[in-house]
């Protein structure tokens, strides 16, 4: 009797958070609403027309899960009479496995998961590390403090955020882009000369290197282990290619680690051109702008700079005072340069200003809602899910897109611009034509690394077992083979590959052929995907294999919905829904005389399919 | 109506609000080299094996060294066909990068550049293309052929990387109509999609709208040309078809012909497999057969079509193989000092150019360095190695990435 009594209190008190959070949305979605009416209304504009249910859900859909409703999905929704509907699906989008999907793109491509050959860095664990972050929805400055502040073992499970630093083959290059990422900042130029139009002197940037100097990637075991594998290793070399090779793989993946967490000194470069520096001198640590954090110096900037050109100080942990810096509230662009990013991916343009060139003080073309956004983010304690419901409930989320060129002004940051969809997104739109469950393969425990599953093996593996795994073993190509599909069982059901989202394909660097065409990021660079037709992109989405996929596949979802159709009307009717997420206009209805097959390969190639509006 | 001779270019351009080839005072009237065809011999030639063979017979491993038909040049056995076309090429012997890794090596030889988290830089290929397009141009200026990197426009703008060719086989990727629609069908389908996008337009057209109806356009087009068929192997006469043997990589070589011979600047040809790092002597013969008969035959097709002397062929990789032999009897990598190819365009025909050291461990005498080897190739096809475009964060960057042309590889 208590206990239920008891569970009768949790489940409402767990209601009325839930109700109360809803109301925080709310109040947070008003707000924005607000600022952009009161800008509006001193621009004498009107606010833009709210859209249908037809339009919103089509939406909502690409923008918070990464694909078109199916069929079913859009008829449940427009069925649904309950006042609330709209802001309902928006948390039911958020809370599913499709917004993990979806986002993991985002992010993977932002964080450039990707295979590094030249340092054995295996990128599985990384992308775990970041799904991980998803399902959990861990707050964005605790990810970004983790990623900086990223050290030990490189596939150690839950380790992944390692792969942020094993990333990049070169410190300062990996510096530059920490900057870029988080702070929307661009300084590179200032990595060899002071920045040619910019205030960042080469200095600055060195000073700011100080804090993460003598931090490194080592795959090989420490100098102290690594002489126990050294007789073996030499005799296997002598022996035989693969097995010497599984060997080196195999101790690699136990040992490989990021080492070192700054000693808040570093050397200015050998080539040193300005007057306040000379080459080598020892530059201290300080930050671009803002507070200083303490830093616990054991020796002063003079000290060492009587010592040899190469030291640059005791291990001080400075790297984590770096991260401390980003991430903290009073940093003036760390938040800015993540509302920025997500206010673009979800109306389709920039709020405060390009996404890698910020300045600290710009403010962009309407200060007063970049000021609200970043408070709301605050208020969000960057709850990035949450943060995105408040963008999805607002009006101006909900209002009519606008075809935006760029000589027309007056846009006023009042709604969402009309863009193509991300080549992913496209991708994963297929399948909401192919099959009624299309987010039924993203699995929910990502655990299908094969060199993070190893790791986990060889904590108990000594010399000897390397040796033994290795002889007559896998060979080289086999060997991740094998530890991933071991990896894969433990995740249970996978499903055909062809019902992949694209976010579970070749995990290592998220490589999917027709996304590629479509402009999906090779993720060598921040941002690196793009939006723009081709020839050979245009010739697949005329002649390639969505014909025998899609078109003229009787299995599929799409087909077998035609099928129950009573008359031609009824038919297009499926098809418009099914593809443009919405209704056949009065005067469309002339077409419904035409093959199914024909009107499906003219809606997927139209421009209503691939653009958002 | 667009003339059908310049829909490339124009598509290309939809929806780009870029300066028309802005840097054309970077090129010279009278160049060498009409076109390029860039052999790409990715994994990592052995230079032991193939072309510099004057080294320490220690160094030579199983290879035998054989004449040719140039006096004082010798080659290896595994080359017999190319032996008899040494008066064609110059074998430069003393190339050098500082890159040992597949993907940086690849990376450099291709671009210039070391690889930077910061930038892509683009192939070589793309600078060409994008100096030397002109408005009369029927198709794309530079097309890859094989798997092997795409051909990446790095910085640019996308319409500048390579028009990719998997396989001579499979032509162009989905450019033919898919076999169970129609003519009559597609044209009904097109009908149904311009309404559809007519009807867009009226409410949401932007300039990414537009670019992608200009695409439809160009790219209908581009199915539709006559100058399709210079991608058609079957369309070869029967003289030249005879050249070739019947493999891939063959093939490949006669494809590049044909698009040398359409005006196309820069074809990359792909041919992989070069990293023996065991079994050398096992796997190398084949590969090496390939090259030397596609090779040779190209050079036979190019001769015998009068392009030769306006046609820079180039055989090039990314890095070379040691001295000596491993225990899994194979060569591991060796970027100080290995070999590469040019002929046709008025180089030193019949020449070697460069040395290592007798023990084959280093460049020795007139080494090459990657860039001075990119702008030397630039310079030959009248484009100043020094011109410089900006990235999107307006970082300038040179073509050749300060590489000097060595202007004595010519007559």
């Amino acid at each position: 009797m208590i206990r239920i009594a008891l569970l009768l209190l949790t489940m409402h008190a767990t209601l009325g958070f839930a109700m109360c959070q809803a109301e925080e949305i709310q109040q947070h979605s008003d707000q924005i609403d607000q600022v952009v009416q009161a800008r509006l209304a001193g621009d004498g504009q009107e606010r833009r027309p709210e859209i249908d249910d037809y339009t919103f859900c089509r939406r909502v859909y690409l923008d918070a899960i990464g694909r078109i409703p199916t069929v079913d999905e859009l008829d449940a929704f427009i069925r649904d009479v309950g006042p609330d509907k709209r802001s309902r699906l928006i948390g039911e989008l958020l809370e599913s496995k499709g917004y993990q999907s979806h986002w993991y793109n985002y992010w993977a491509d932002l964080l450039r998961v990707k295979y590094v050959g030249d340092k054995l860095h295996h990128p599985g664990n990384y992308g775990q590390w970041i799904k991980e972050a998803l399902r959990t929805n861990k707050p964005y400055d605790q990810m970004v403090h983790e990623l900086v502040n990223a050290g030990g073992p490189l596939y150690k499970p839950g380790n992944g955020a390692t792969g942020f630093y094993a990333r990049e083959p070169m410190p300062l290059d990996h510096l530059a882009n920490s900057v870029k990422t988080f702070l929307g900042l661009s300084i590179e130029c200032a990595q060899c000369h002071d920045h040619p139009f910019d205030v960042w002197t080469q200095k600055d940037f060195y000073k700011l290197a100080a804090f993460t100097s003598r931090t490194y990637l080592r795959v090989d075991p420490t100098p102290d282990l690594e002489k126990d594998y050294a007789l073996d290793r030499r005799k296997l070399k002598n022996k035989d290619f693969d097995e010497w090779i599984v060997f080196r793989e195999s101790v690699r993946v136990k040992h490989a680690a990021i080492h070192g967490n700054g000693t808040g000194f570093m050397r200015l470069p050998h080539d040193y051109q300005y007057d306040d520096g000379k080459p080598f001198e020892v530059v201290q640590a300080d930050v671009l702008f803002g507070k200083m954090p303490a830093l616990n110096h054991s020796v002063t900037k003079d000290k060492l700079d009587t010592l040899g050109r190469k030291n640059v100080g005791p291990p001080i942990n400075s790297r984590e005072s770096l991260a401390d810096w980003i991430v903290s509230d009073e940093n003036p662009l760390f938040t800015k340069a993540i509302v920025n990013r997500l206010w673009h991916q979800v109306m389709g343009t920039e709020l405060v200003g390009p996404l890698g060139n910020l300045s600290v003080d710009e403010m962009g073309p309407h200060p007063e809602l970049t000021e609200q956004l970043i408070a709301v983010m605050k208020d969000c304690r960057y709850d990035l899910r949450r943060f995105l419901s408040v963008l999805f409930n607002s009006k101006t989320y909900q209002s009519k897109a606008i075809a935006l060129n760029p000589k027309e002004s007056g846009y006023v940051l009042d709604g969402p611009v009309v863009r193509r969809i991300s080549a992913e997104a496209i991708v994963d739109s297929f399948l909401s034509l192919q099959t009624a469950t299309p987010d039924q393969f993203v699995p929910t425990e990502f655990q299908w690394d094969g060199f993070t599953h190893f790791y986990d093996k060889s904590q108990s593996m000594g010399v000897k077992d390397f040796v033994n795994y290795s002889v007559k073993g896998p060979g080289r190509g086999a060997f991740q083979r094998r530890e991933e599909n071991a990896a894969r069982r433990r995740n249970g059901q996978s499903g055909p590959k062809h019902l992949w989202r694209v976010s579970c394909y070749g995990h290592v660097d998220g490589s999917h052929d027709i996304a590629m065409l479509l402009g999906k990021s090779d993720r060598e660079l921040i941002d690196g995907g793009n939006r723009e037709p081709n020839i050979p992109q245009i010739l697949f989405l005329m002649n390639g294999q969505l014909e025998q996929q899609i078109i003229k596949q009787p299995s599929v979802y799409i087909q077998q919905k035609i099928k129950g159709a009573k008359d031609p009307q009824d038919r297009m009717e499926i098809i418009w829904k099914a593809i443009l997420g919405r209704l056949p206009r009065e005067s469309e209805k002339g077409l419904a005389s035409h093959n199914a097959d024909d009107l499906i390969w003219a809606l997927l190639n139209s421009n209503e399919f691939r653009f958002t509006k | 109506m667009m003339n059908r001779r310049n829909f490339i270019y124009s598509v290309g351009m939809a929806g780009m609000s870029l300066p028309f080839l802005d840097s054309a005072s970077a090129v010279t009237p009278d160049p060498k080299a009409k076109s390029v065809i860039n052999i790409f011999l990715s994994g990592g030639l052995s230079q032991f094996d193939s072309f510099n063979v004057e080294v320490d017979p220690a160094v030579i491993g199983k290879s035998e060294i054989i004449d040719s038909n140039v006096g004082g040049v010798r080659v290896s056995h595994y080359f017999p066909t190319l032996a008899q076309h040494m008066d064609k090429l110059l074998v430069i012997n003393s190339m050098k990068s500082n890159q040992g890794a597949h993907p940086a090596g690849v990376y450099k030889m291709l671009t210039s550049y070391d690889p930077r988290s910061s930038v892509t830089h683009p192939e070589l290929g793309a600078w060409v293309s994008k100096q030397l397009t002109s408005e009369l141009d029927s198709l794309p200026n530079f097309v890859s052929i094989g798997k092997g990197s795409a051909g990446t426009a790095g910085f640019f703008p996308g319409q500048w990387a390579a028009l990719p060719v998997k396989s001579t086989k499979s032509g162009i990727d989905f450019v033919n109509r898919n076999p169970e629609v129609q003519d009559e069908q597609f044209q009904k389908r097109l009908g149904i999609l311009g309404t559809l996008n007519q009807d867009f337009d009226k409410q949401y057209s932007t300039k990414d709208t537009r670019a992608y109806v200009d695409t439809y356009e160009g790219s209908l087009r581009f199915m539709n040309s006559s100058d399709i068929d210079a991608f058609e192997l079957g369309k070869e006469n029967q003289q030249i078809v005879r050249l070739y043997d019947k493999q891939e990589f063959s093939q490949r070589c006669m494809l590049a012909g044909r698009l040398v011979e359409r005006g196309v600047r820069f074809v990359k040809v792909e041919l992989g497999g070069w990293d023996y790092h065991d079994n050398i002597y096992g796997d190398f013969p084949a590969n090496a057969s390939r090259l030397d008969k596609g090779l040779a035959a190209l050079l036979e097709h190019l001769d015998q079509k009068g392009l030769l002397e306006t046609t820079l062929v180039v055989g090039s990789t990314e890095f070379g193989r040691k001295p000596d032999v491993n225990p899994n009897r194979g060569r591991d990598h060796h970027p100080d000092g290995f070999t590469c190819l040019m002929a046709g365009a008025g180089v030193k025909a019949g020449e070697v150019y460069g040395t290592t050291t007798k023990d084959g461990k280093a460049a020795a005498d007139n080494v090459l360095e990657v860039p001075d080897f990119n702008a030397t190739v630039a310079w030959a096809l009248g484009i100043d190695p020094a011109c410089e475009e900006k990235s999107a964060s307006g970082r300038p960057f040179t073509l050749a990435n300060r590489g000097v042309a060595r202007k004595e590889l010519f007559t």
